[in-house]
């Protein structure tokens, strides 16, 4: 017996604006539960997640009138939330706290007029306190934390820029397959090269966009999946790392990820092993962050990720299909959720012309804050063991 | 450890909060103050709130020798200002002091060409005219 995802709603994603993260909430969960053929009122779990632009809150089942429900909280683990909720949605399906789960994330951190960077980038003319002290001395966005990620490994591995670039062009190269995506248009190496740098050694193009919008999924049995409306994604296995990265001498950061203690964790559950895995969907905030994982999962060596992107297996038509719909990178950022969105398509077949040959096996993966939180799920159109 | 190199741009105005005294008293002293627990004989950052040897919430202080090795580097271009002038790239990094320690930091007179993991550096600061003293680090 095993948890299966039976619904996924998707609001529009992108440069929406006008609807608050609560609505646009409502809006996903409403989406996912007529998308599985349910009710409303079959729903007995909800849990609720969130980015920067401000949280829908537990708030949001009385927004769509859910009465009696088992399973109520807000969680956060920044962007593995996804593959968390998921897991504590299915946890609790099989122990019997709850039957129907609805699992939702929404953001709006984009406002009209504003860029898109400034949502994640910090400013003020004072600074406070050691925190402030970072930030004051020109550390102030997300990226130049990443940067300094990408950059240790870069210097410890030779890993190089057109690496990261083979991973901004077949990302691309999906999204053009997929009209849920944002950024279309192909792209070359020269073209990543060329993008400006935003914190080298990361171009504008080893970068993910920022979209407004919401995803939910709901989870419930396997047998109760079977009798609703859309083929079932059974939930194989799941697992998270917290590496707690150091800040001191002898310290991974930079060189290893939580998905090396996620990934067994999961892989072992679902009883597989990386060679099982047909499809990869990893959070991909940066090229790079796609480039750590796939090492820290095991389908290359350490510090061979940049070697085996550039090997093109993460193209359409490669041996390790990834990021099938155009990843965070050049789909939609919904933190977790993109990669979990993306799996349920493609574990369903209606990747349309981006369907992948091979769908048995689908690895998902989350990350949060600057590499600190990472979760996997492994997913499949087969029943566990079937 | 003063420094003759002038201040660089786009650095923001420090102040300190109830945590931060005896760093930024001995940063206006030229000296690297980080947190020490003699207990356990281990150095800490400054910013650390417990000992993770002994789980102390008031490890102590000392002064360090200012002297480090280069982890991990960006460098980052600063947003156009609303005049439309580019302020300099600024060289941000991860160091690693000799006592064991990693500070977030900001380089000054470094040639991007010399950047490589390892590289020695010295601690330096800097007094603007308003807020508090800056620690940054150069070359050795």
């Amino acid at each position: 017996m095993n948890a299966a995802i039976a619904g996924l709603g998707m609001t529009e994603l992108g440069k929406v604006y006008g609807r608050s993260p609560r609505r646009l909430a409502a809006d996903a969960v409403r989406l996912a539960a007529a998308d599985a053929g349910l009710a409303l009122t079959e729903l007995d779990g909800l849990l609720v997640s969130h980015g920067l632009g401000g949280s829908p809150g537990i708030e949001l089942a009385d927004t769509l009138g859910l009465r009696d429900l088992r399973l109520l909280t807000q969680m956060n683990s920044f962007g593995a939330t996804a593959g968390a909720m998921v897991s504590y949605a299915a946890a609790s399906v099989l122990s019997g706290a709850a039957t129907t789960v609805a699992c939702v994330f929404s953001d709006a951190p984009l406002k009209p007029e504003q860029s898109a960077g400034s949502a994640y980038h910090r400013d003020a003319r004072e600074w406070y306190g050691f925190g402030g002290m970072t930030a004051a001395l020109g550390l102030r966005s997300v990226n130049a934390f990443y940067a300094l990620a990408a950059q240790r490994h870069m210097a410890r591995y030779g890993t190089t820029s057109e690496q990261l670039g083979a991973i901004a062009v077949s990302t691309r190269q999906w999204a053009a397959r997929n009209p849920l995506a944002q950024m279309r248009e192909p792209i070359t190496l020269a073209d990543h090269q060329a993008s400006r740098w935003v914190a080298e050694p990361l171009h504008l193009l080893d970068c993910c966009l920022v979209s407004n919008g919401a995803i939910a999924v709901i989870v419930t049995s396997a047998d109760r999946a079977a009798d609703l409306a859309r083929p079932p994604v059974h939930v194989w296995g799941w697992g998270q790392g917290h590496p707690g990265h150091r800040k001191e001498r002898g310290s991974e950061f930079g060189l290893t990820t939580g998905a090396a203690v996620s990934g067994p964790v999961a892989m072992k559950m679902a009883g597989i092993t990386p060679a099982d895995v047909d499809v990869c969907q990893l959070y991909d905030c940066y090229t790079y962050t796609v480039l750590v994982s796939l090492e820290d999962y095991g389908f290359c060596a350490k510090g061979e990720g940049g070697a085996f992107a550039e090997s093109g297996a993460l193209a359409p038509g490669g041996a390790l299909p990834t990021n099938t719909g155009g990843g965070q990178l050049s789909g939609y950022y919904m933190w977790g959720m993109t990669p979990l969105s993306e799996a349920v398509i493609q574990a369903r077949g209606d990747g349309g012309e981006r369907q992948a040959p091979a769908n048995d096996v689908i690895l998902v993966s989350g990350n949060g804050g600057i590499l600190d939180h990472h979760s996997t799920l492994i997913v499949s159109p087969h029943r566990k063991g079937a | 450890m003063a420094t003759d190199t002038p201040a660089p741009t786009g650095i923001g105005v420090l102040r300190r909060d109830f945590r931060t005294d005896p760093f930024f008293d001995g940063a206006a002293a030229d000296r690297l103050v980080i947190r020490r627990c003699a207990d356990c004989d281990l150095w800490l950052a400054p910013d650390a709130t417990c000992c993770p040897g002994c789980g102390s919430e008031e490890p102590g202080w000392a002064d360090a020798a200012g002297d480090a090795t280069l982890v991990t580097w960006t460098v980052v271009h600063g947003r156009p200002a609303e005049d439309g002038t580019v302020p300099p790239p600024a060289v941000l990094a991860l160091v690693e002091l000799t006592e064991g320690p990693w500070l977030h930091t900001r380089l000054v007179g470094v040639e991007r060409a010399a950047l490589r993991e390892g590289l020695p550096l010295t601690a330096v600061f800097e007094h603007p005219g308003e807020g508090e003293s800056y620690l940054l680090f150069r070359p050795a």
